[in-house]
Order: structure tokens, then sequence, then C-alpha cells
């Protein structure tokens, strides 16, 4: 028997009609997407656009979408076939230049260098990831053990709230609070990261 | 917009328990998504931060993420709006803020709830059109035909609706663009979205409308 779907109260409301849900489904699994596609597709500049190509059919397909799989599930093979589709056009597309065609797998001696330097990340994000990274690492760190564990077992195991409480011997509720403030507290850490400098805001 | 301290945790609290697919209805947490930055602040943490802990390849600029989404959101405003309707024999639980599985709704079919729904939903989302690339048909019985209906000026010469009749009706999917044509048959389309029932609920942008798809038994 399948574990419950942890995105089942979100997907339900947007086929109920409510976007904002999808918006949120969105901002949680972008950054996955984004990365599954770069895998794909040689041509980074590609991958934002293949990404919401990815989104949009999700979106016009959930109606359909049955809760056989996961949503993630479902969604990683849409946008695996949306690279796949746009591999192919990018091949028969004769004014396309010939490196952008390239998938990732016939890619054999370009160097790691030269990769980073077509990435579409400038060094300034290339950076801010990385504090990013760094600021996370240190957060956990700095957590009480139970705060680190709570939040370990939920974001790394992937276990159920049922679960860590059992292996934590304590009640469902003070797990979902453990895991809560164990994430305001590196939150507060990344907030001055977040709060970027071109102005954008959530 | 600014929340009582007390009030914010416990929202904040929520969300971090609907991050984890724990929470069951994720109705009071949606309805702020547009109007508070601290809900979607915090639902964008969140994530990275659970991305970053699996992987640390995962750590973009923020600014990416606040960029994509605004783009996505410009796109989805464009996508027609989709409606798969259930067959009446066997509709899905009524839509809403209720809770997930609060049972069938048995099909109330009067034709003064098919006028009300309809009325309902013009009352509140105008005027729409159902377009469906087929011939028109011959009106349904003598029975349907003199049922109450609000007058709504339809043209005459517009295309009609293509439907089975009551008696089995089959699921069709179609796509709304613009004005909507009263017909006994599309009032009887209308009394199978219950979810339009009480108007109220429309209270969001129609382009965003979607409809659940025929419920398999058990979901």
């Amino acid at each position: 028997m399948m574990a419950p779907d942890s995105d089942a109260p979100l997907v339900e409301r947007v086929k109920q009609g409510d976007v904002k849900a999808f918006e949120m489904l969105v901002v949680k699994y972008q950054r996955r997407i984004e990365r599954l596609i770069g895998r794909m597709v040689r041509d980074v500049d590609l991958v934002p656009d293949i990404a919401q190509e990815t989104f949009i059919r999700a979106y016009r397909a959930l109606p359909q979408f049955r809760g056989d799989s996961a949503f993630y599930t479902w969604l990683y093979r849409i946008a695996v076939n949306t690279a796949k589709k746009s591999l192919m056009e990018l091949k028969r597309d004769p004014t396309v230049a010939e490196t952008a065609r390239a998938s990732r797998d016939e890619d054999e001696e370009t160097s790691r260098v030269e990769n980073e330097l077509t990435d579409g990340e400038t060094p300034d994000a290339v950076l801010a990831s990385k504090q990013i990274a760094a600021a996370v690492n240190f957060a956990i760190e700095a957590l009480s053990e139970e705060l680190r564990q709570a939040i370990t077992l939920r974001e790394i195991e992937g276990l159920s709230y049922e679960e860590i409480a059992e292996m934590m011997n304590c009640p469902i509720g003070t797990v979902r609070s453990r895991i809560f403030r164990a994430r305001e507290a590196i939150a507060q850490r990344l907030r001055p990261l977040l709060e970027n400098r071109s102005g954008e805001r959530w | 917009m600014s929340l009582d301290l007390v009030k914010d945790a416990k929202l904040l609290e929520e969300l971090s328990a609907l991050a984890d697919g724990e929470l069951d209805d994720a109705g009071a947490l949606c309805a702020r998504w547009y109007s508070s930055d601290r809900v979607r602040s915090a639902w964008h943490a969140y994530h990275l931060i659970g991305d970053v802990l699996r992987s640390e390849d995962l750590a973009t600029a923020p600014a990416r993420d606040a960029a994509f989404l605004e783009h996505l959101r410009a796109r989805l405003a464009q996508e027609p709006v989709v409606l798969a309707p259930a067959p009446l024999a066997s509709r899905p639980a009524a839509a809403g803020s209720a809770a997930r599985g609060q049972g069938r709704v048995a099909p109330a079919w009067s034709w003064r709830t098919a006028s009300a729904v309809a009325a309902g939903f013009f009352a509140v989302a105008g005027v729409y059109t159902v377009m469906r690339p087929s011939a028109p048909v011959t009106p349904p019985g003598a029975a349907l035909a003199s049922a109450p209906r609000p007058a709504v000026p339809a043209p005459a010469d517009a295309p009609r609706l293509a439907s089975a009749d009551a008696a089995a009706p089959v699921p069709a999917t179609l796509v709304l663009t613009g004005k909507l044509l009263r017909d006994a048959q599309l009032d009887a389309y209308l009394a199978a979205h219950e979810q339009f029932a009480g108007s109220s609920a429309l209270g969001m942008p129609s382009a965003f409308l979607r409809s659940a798809t025929v419920g398999a038994p058990g979901r």
C-alpha cells in the first residue's frame, strides 16, 4: 500500500479550482524540476522555459491526475517528457546552433569550468547559493538535539510525524512543533540572505 | 497586512505541517497566499531548507525562484478553464471548504435546483460561452423546456451545446472562453456542478476555476 502523498491536501485544492494551491506546489518543486531538466538538456538557458512548460502541462493535466502515483512522481514524468520533446524540437530546427542542440549525454569533452561559464548562473548567483547552503548547515548544527533530530528525520529520512513520534518517544503534536521551530530557526539565519538585492520579493 | 504575533506563529506552524502533508485542510492557508508575504516567504524558506538539507546543489539564488513564479503566474492566467463534468449518477463529494471525505451527495435532480444553480453561477461569474465544434441539437422534451429560468437573452444563431439527453449524460470536456448561452441542457450541465451552488464560493478569478474530475470510489 502506497504511503499517503504529502501533497494530497494541496492537490485536492487545485482540483477544486484553487490556483493558489498550485502556485504553492510550484514553489515547492521548482528547484528540483529545474535540476532534473538541467541534467537532460545541455543548454542551461533553456531550463527555465522547459520548467515553465512542465508546470503548465501539469496544470492542464491535473483534472486527470487520479493519485495512482504520488504527485511528484507524476510531475517528474511530465518534466522528463517535456524535456525530451524540447530536445527533439531543437534537433529539428536548422537555425539552432549545434551546441545548444546537444543533450547532456552527448557531451564528452567539455570541462567543468566551461560548463559553469555557460551556465545561466552569474558569479553573484553562484555565491548566493553557496552562502545559502553554508547558512543552512551552520544553522542546523546550532539547533538543539531534539530540533535537529526532528527535522532530520522528516527532511532526510522522510518519516511521517507518526513515525517520528514513535522514534523520539513523544506526542505527534510535539513532533509538529519541533519541526516548525527547527525550520523557523534556520529560516531566521537565512532571512538576510533571502532578502535579495535586486528588489524582487516574495 | 500584519497578523497578531501569536496567531502568526500558529498559522506558520500549520503551514509547516502542510509542507509535510500533515494538515487536512489547506484552505485557510491558501486563502492567504496572495495577501500574506509572511506566508509566502515562509513556504518558500521551508522548502528551500528541505531541498538544501537533502542536496546542496539545490541552493539557488532566491531572486530566480521569485522570478520563476511571477512568470508562471502570468502564463497560468492565460490558461482556459477546463471543466470535466461528472456523470450525474456518480458525482464526487461537494467541493468547497468542507474537509475531504464528507460523503457523497445524492444528485438532487430538480429543475428548480438547476435554475438556482445557474442563476447563482451567472450572478457571480458573468456570462460565459461554452463552445463545442458540433452540429445544433434539437431541444429537449417539453418537461425540460418548461423549466423556469432567469431571462437572459441568447443569440439566435449561436451554436448550441451538443450533449446527450438527461437519461444518459455523457461526460464531456468543454472549454469556457466567452459568452454563455442559456440552454435547458446547459442548465442540466450546470446542475452537475455542485461546486457552483452557493455562489459565494466563486470569489476567485473565474479563469482559474477548475472542476474535480469524476472521482473514483474510495479516493
